[in-house]
């Protein structure tokens, strides 16, 4: 038998020669084994993702002082503030606000998006290769490039559209906060769109063009076949990008800290900027960590959603 | 080449060029779109101030191509970009080296609780790391990595072994196990099974993972914006807003500065997106 891998769990020499008569440690590694190999993941996750939990919950029910030191349970008063504050209702509106436009109308795009380019054309895979742009780019930067687009003293979209003469003067872009919210959600659909139209994409490309030849022989049109063929068979992997898409979007956090870092008067922040500032700008972690839970429990309904969802499908394959 | 596979042969019709030029006017559009704010910021990482803030060019009178020589003594670039490769590439090698034997493990073996974990890798999924931000900060403090490279590498690592996970598992189950058998049945051991016979043909699966990772550090922004002050080990989605003060932007720096950090990632991106395009449906959606 050749040497041991450094990386080798021990005694798993001893499982490979497939003894038919298994001792009792034998037996007890063949056991333990999976625990060995899931073990470094575990260690990595629990140190710095489920402590990190741990203590945000536990903070955003401990009153905080401001250096941060945990002075005991209060009695949800975190909570209380933060529900009570009049700036977290607009929060709140400005989130859902958020979050159901950006993935509504990066969903639907991403979906047409996907059906053109899976059609068969020349220039295909450049268009595809473009299309991956705004995934691949980091959100500080492309936020930082719609800032100055929009920019009504020097931005280029009105230098371009004057150029182009549809508009003779510069236009004033972002008059208001609800204007200025209003791009930061195109800004998160833009850069949302390729995840979609590949998920999308990935699914349109397993299904068996002779579906689509019965149809056209049975003389079905195209949004009959879009209809009873397409959208029932993209659905799971539509549904998984989907859920997806509800976590990161809720999460965002780069976007509106480049645009206008939630201001004026929080008239632009969603929850995750909102906690920042509480957090780090006013040293308020109790109320921040109050946040942050709310935020996980309008989240928790939608993974455990998911998460049913796929762990069915994922038995269902077993 | 671009001969429609489905569709029999027959005299083109009209209805067919419409539609064929339809197509390719939304695809044209909808590259100008994508493309435009790179265009956007390639122009002005190539003026002058004056000509920026003055407006009214879209192209650059003269291409002042020196600004792209200026951002390195203008800013620590060097630092940034050695930054940002460092935290990248550590993230890199901690997820996979954490995630391949996970992978493996769920893949090939069976096991109490295995449902539990892949259950909680996919709800780990919901806590972005802005949402946990307080609770990083308190554990990277007791560990001593605040204001280092090493903490947001493990950060990094731990919140991107989801996805790891995830896509390794898919194609590791999407390979058959009876060569592996064969091989343990020849007095392989199961790491070496693993790394001699697996790991060769999970190749693409890997490679893609391992890129896809590397870009996700390489353009995190939010953990590091919050946890390092130090000017030294900023990476570059932080460092770049050196020019972007509180009293004036120096668009023209900022841009040329983007500009070099998007474009590995750019690159990086083009070389997997057909695999991670399978991927994601070998992993995220078949389950």
């Amino acid at each position: 038998m050749s040497t041991k891998t450094p990386a080798a769990p021990p005694a798993s020499q001893e499982l490979a020669k497939k003894a038919p008569r298994s001792s009792g440690s034998k037996k007890f590694f063949r056991k333990v084994e999976p625990y060995i190999w899931i073990a470094p993941s575990i260690i990595l996750m629990a140190i710095f993702i489920v402590t990190p939990i741990v203590k945000v919950f536990q903070l955003s029910m401990s009153k905080v002082t401001r250096a941060g030191l945990v002075k005991g349970y209060n009695n949800f008063e975190n909570f209380s503030k933060v529900l009570k504050s009049p700036a977290f209702a607009l929060v709140l509106k400005n989130t859902i606000v958020w979050t159901i436009a950006v993935v509504v109308i990066s969903t639907v795009l991403g979906f047409m998006l996907a059906l053109v380019l899976n059609n068969k054309f020349r220039g295909r895979k450049v268009a595809r290769a473009i299309v991956v742009f705004p995934w691949a780019t980091t959100l500080v930067i492309q936020a930082s490039a719609w800032n100055f687009i929009i920019n009504k003293d020097y931005g280029t979209l009105n230098t371009l559209l004057m150029k182009i003469g549809l508009i003779s003067a510069p236009v004033n872009w972002t008059p208001t906060p609800g204007a200025y919210f209003a791009w930061e959600i195109a800004c998160g659909i833009f850069v949302t769109i390729p995840f979609v139209t590949f998920c999308v994409l990935s699914g349109l490309q397993s299904i068996d063009a002779s579906y689509y030849e019965a149809a056209t022989v049975d003389g079905a049109g195209y949004f009959q076949k879009l209809f009873s063929i397409t959208l029932p068979l993209v659905k799971s992997s539509l549904t998984v990008a989907t859920v997806l898409n509800i976590i990161y979007v809720f999460n965002s956090f780069p976007i509106i800290w480049t645009m206008t870092k939630g201001d004026p008067a929080n008239h632009t922040d969603t929850l995750v900027t909102y906690l920042y500032k509480l957090a780090f700008y006013n040293g308020k972690q109790g109320e921040a960590s109050a946040v942050s839970v709310i935020g996980f429990l309008i989240l928790l309904v939608c993974a455990s959603v998911y998460m049913i969802y796929t762990l069915r499908k994922g038995d269902d394959d077993l | 080449m671009s001969q429609p596979v489905n569709t029999v042969k027959k005299p083109v019709s009209i209805k067919k060029t419409i539609l064929r030029v339809l197509l390719y006017f939304v695809v044209l559009d909808v590259c100008v779109i994508t493309l435009y704010p790179y265009f956007a910021m390639l122009c002005t990482a190539l003026k002058n101030r004056v000509e920026i803030f003055s407006g009214g060019t879209v192209l650059p009178v003269v291409p002042l191509w020196s600004n792209f020589i200026d951002i390195w003594s203008r800013a620590p670039m060097a630092k940034y970009m050695l930054n940002s490769v460092l935290i990248a590439g550590g993230s890199t090698i901690i997820a996979m080296l954490c995630g391949i034997p996970a992978a493996y493990a769920l893949a090939r073996m069976k096991f109490k609780g295995q449902t539990a974990f892949l259950g909680f890798v996919i709800v780990s999924q919901m806590f972005a790391p802005v949402v946990l931000l307080i609770g990083i900060y308190q554990v990277m403090q007791r560990l001593g990595l605040t204001d280092n490279i090493l903490g947001l590498i493990f950060i990094n690592a731990a919140f991107n072994q989801a996805f790891t996970i995830w896509l390794l598992r898919g194609t590791f189950m999407g390979i058959s196990a009876e060569m592996e058998q064969a091989a343990t049945i020849d007095g392989c051991t199961r790491v070496q099974s693993m790394m001699k016979v697996l790991l060769p043909v999970a190749a693409p699966g890997i490679v893609t993972t391992l890129i896809f990772i590397f870009i996700n550090a390489w353009n995190e922004y939010t953990v590091a914006l919050c946890l390092i002050s130090t000017d030294d080990y900023k990476p570059l989605t932080v460092g770049i807003n050196t020019f972007n003060g509180y009293n004036m932007i120096e668009w023209q720096y900022l841009f040329a500065a983007s500009i070099f950090a998007i474009i590995p990632v750019v690159i990086l991106f083009m070389s997997i997106e057909k695999n991670l395009v399978s991927g994601l449906a070998s992993g995220g959606v078949k389950g």
